[in-house]
């Protein structure tokens, strides 16, 4: 799976979890946090997320993360694994 | 899973076991292990005498009973044992017994219920006050009775479960503005433009110990038409000249749409009480569920809590000598280079990094030296920013500082130098 389709899949879970999004309006560069999402919509967009690509990432090591582009790559280097 | 002690909390939320009826797969392999379970064994410590400064716990630790010095229990102002309020409590269980029997709509509204609800609305210089019998039901019941859908519930994104819970309830689209960020506030209120909109803020916030920056909150909601509303949990009978919370601090009370405050913390009793103008909590009266379909506060807990309030407004004595140990407290703990983030409240943490396993092996070493204090782990508190949050009180001797001073940096200023 290329870091784009990731990207794509990531995009599908803000659009379900959080309100008024559409997912055209998600840019990458940004956190969920400009979104509005709050620490338990996040935790629901990466879960879903994550279990859609079927990886496991403890919440901790995502902590540092600064937008949807570096939970990309962070994703992809575990699917790599 | 990789390394078991790598999950926290925020791992298993999230829960797609296909049977409904049981935790998220691995759930149980995580929290029976032996570290994990070190470390929930901090949770639910009991409690074998009144929650003063000084008191007595049964340890999780080593199943000991232990004399402490408390620097956890929320009796900010002593209030819960003050002898004055047990009189009056004492007397109130002898008049009503021990229960209201009854919601406040239908049969448990009692005499002292509308006397003190009357004087918290003074208190607040509000029109009126709506009293809820846990402070978590005061604030989701007042968001879930103002808010409905298609409305906008803006939050600081450090605000309390409670206010998050409130929103969910009604409906309203809820948005996060960085903690204390008016450009990201200002960013949310932008997004809001044209709807019903509530901005929910704290006067001290409870990890941190922080104040929400009122002035340029109330400047920018102005800018915007929208309403505040703020949880002064943490600040009501400290903050202010008088004593009314972080808004008087700052002078700011006549901007605030809605003012919550607890009846746990200070007041020393339990409950929630909200104010603001009568129309306003004359509607919550009909529409906010934990008013309608939850019991009243019990009689004689009213009956200590309007004590509670006399006491600490007829001077301000107490609150002088919170901050007076407050102040004294904080100066010792600098003078050991300890990081207490942004404090500027009787909530003091002391951040200690992203090392949990040394967070927790502190905490039992403090323990066993005598002291209680609660370590806070991820995720209730940043990766990298695991603490120890003291809650002073004005009950704490000069001595007992000093002794838990001489305990912290034994423990925590030597353990975070290995």
């Amino acid at each position: 799976m290329t870091k784009e389709e990731i990207i794509e899949v990531i995009k599908k879970h803000i659009v379900e979890n959080l309100d008024d999004i559409d997912e055209n309006e998600i840019e990458p560069q940004k956190a969920l946090s400009d979104y509005g999402a709050n620490s338990l919509d996040i935790i629901e967009i990466v879960s879903s997320s994550m279990r859609e690509l079927k990886i496991k990432i403890p919440r901790v090591e995502l902590t540092d993360i600064k937008n949807i582009d570096e939970l990309a790559d962070k994703f992809l280097q575990y699917m790599n694994k | 899973m990789g390394n078991i002690l790598d999950y926290s909390l925020a791992d298993f939320h999230y829960n797609d076991n296909p049977d409904v009826l049981s935790p998220p797969e691995e759930f149980e392999e995580w929290i029976n292990n032996d570290k994990i379970k070190r470390s929930f064994s901090f949770f639910e410590q009991q409690l074998l005498a009144a929650p003063k400064a000084e008191t007595e716990i049964l340890s999780n630790i080593d199943n000991k009973k232990r004399r402490v010095i408390n620097l956890t229990s929320y009796n900010y102002l002593g209030l819960s044992s003050h002898p004055e309020v047990i009189k009056a409590v004492k007397e109130g269980v002898e008049k009503y017994g021990m229960g209201a029997s009854g919601a406040p709509l239908l049969s448990g509204t009692f005499d002292l219920h509308t006397k003190f609800a009357r004087m918290l609305a003074e208190f607040k210089q509000k029109e009126d006050c709506i009293l809820y019998s846990s402070g978590l039901g005061g604030n989701y019941g007042a968001i879930q009775g103002i808010l409905r859908k298609g409305d906008v519930f803006i939050l600081d994104e450090k605000c309390h479960k409670s206010l998050v819970d409130g929103g969910t309830l009604s409906g309203a689209k809820m948005l996060f503005f960085k903690h204390n960020d008016i450009n990201s506030l200002e960013m949310m209120l932008e997004k809001s433009k044209g709807k019903r909109t509530l901005v929910a803020v704290e006067g001290v916030y409870s990890m941190d110990g922080d104040l929400a920056k009122l002035p340029e909150i109330v400047e920018v909601c102005e800018q915007y038409n929208a309403k505040i509303y703020i949880d002064e949990a943490h600040s009501t009978l400290m903050f202010g000249k008088n004593g009314r919370g972080v808004a008087e601090h700052f002078n700011v009370e006549d901007k605030i749409g809605v003012s919550f405050g607890t009846l746990s913390k200070s007041f020393g009793g339990v409950g929630g009480f909200v104010c603001s103008n009568a129309s306003l909590i004359r509607y919550l009266k009909c529409y906010s569920s934990p008013f309608n379909f939850s019991c009243a506060i019990a009689p004689p807990i009213v009956a200590g809590l309007i004590k509670a309030l006399e006491i600490a407004t007829r001077d301000s004595s107490l609150r002088d000598k919170l901050w007076e140990n407050t102040n004294y407290f904080k100066k010792q703990l600098l003078s050991m280079n300890l990081n207490l983030g942004d404090t500027e409240s009787q909530v003091i943490p002391i951040i200690i990094g992203s090392d949990g396993e040394k967070l927790f092996q502190m905490a039992a070493e403090v323990q066993k030296r005598g002291l209680f204090l609660q370590p806070v782990d991820f995720p209730a508190v940043p990766a990298n920013a695991r603490r120890f949050r003291i809650s002073v009180s004005s009950q704490l001797t000069k001595d007992m500082i000093d002794e838990a001073c001489n305990i912290i940096e034994d423990v925590i200023v030597k353990g975070l130098k290995e």
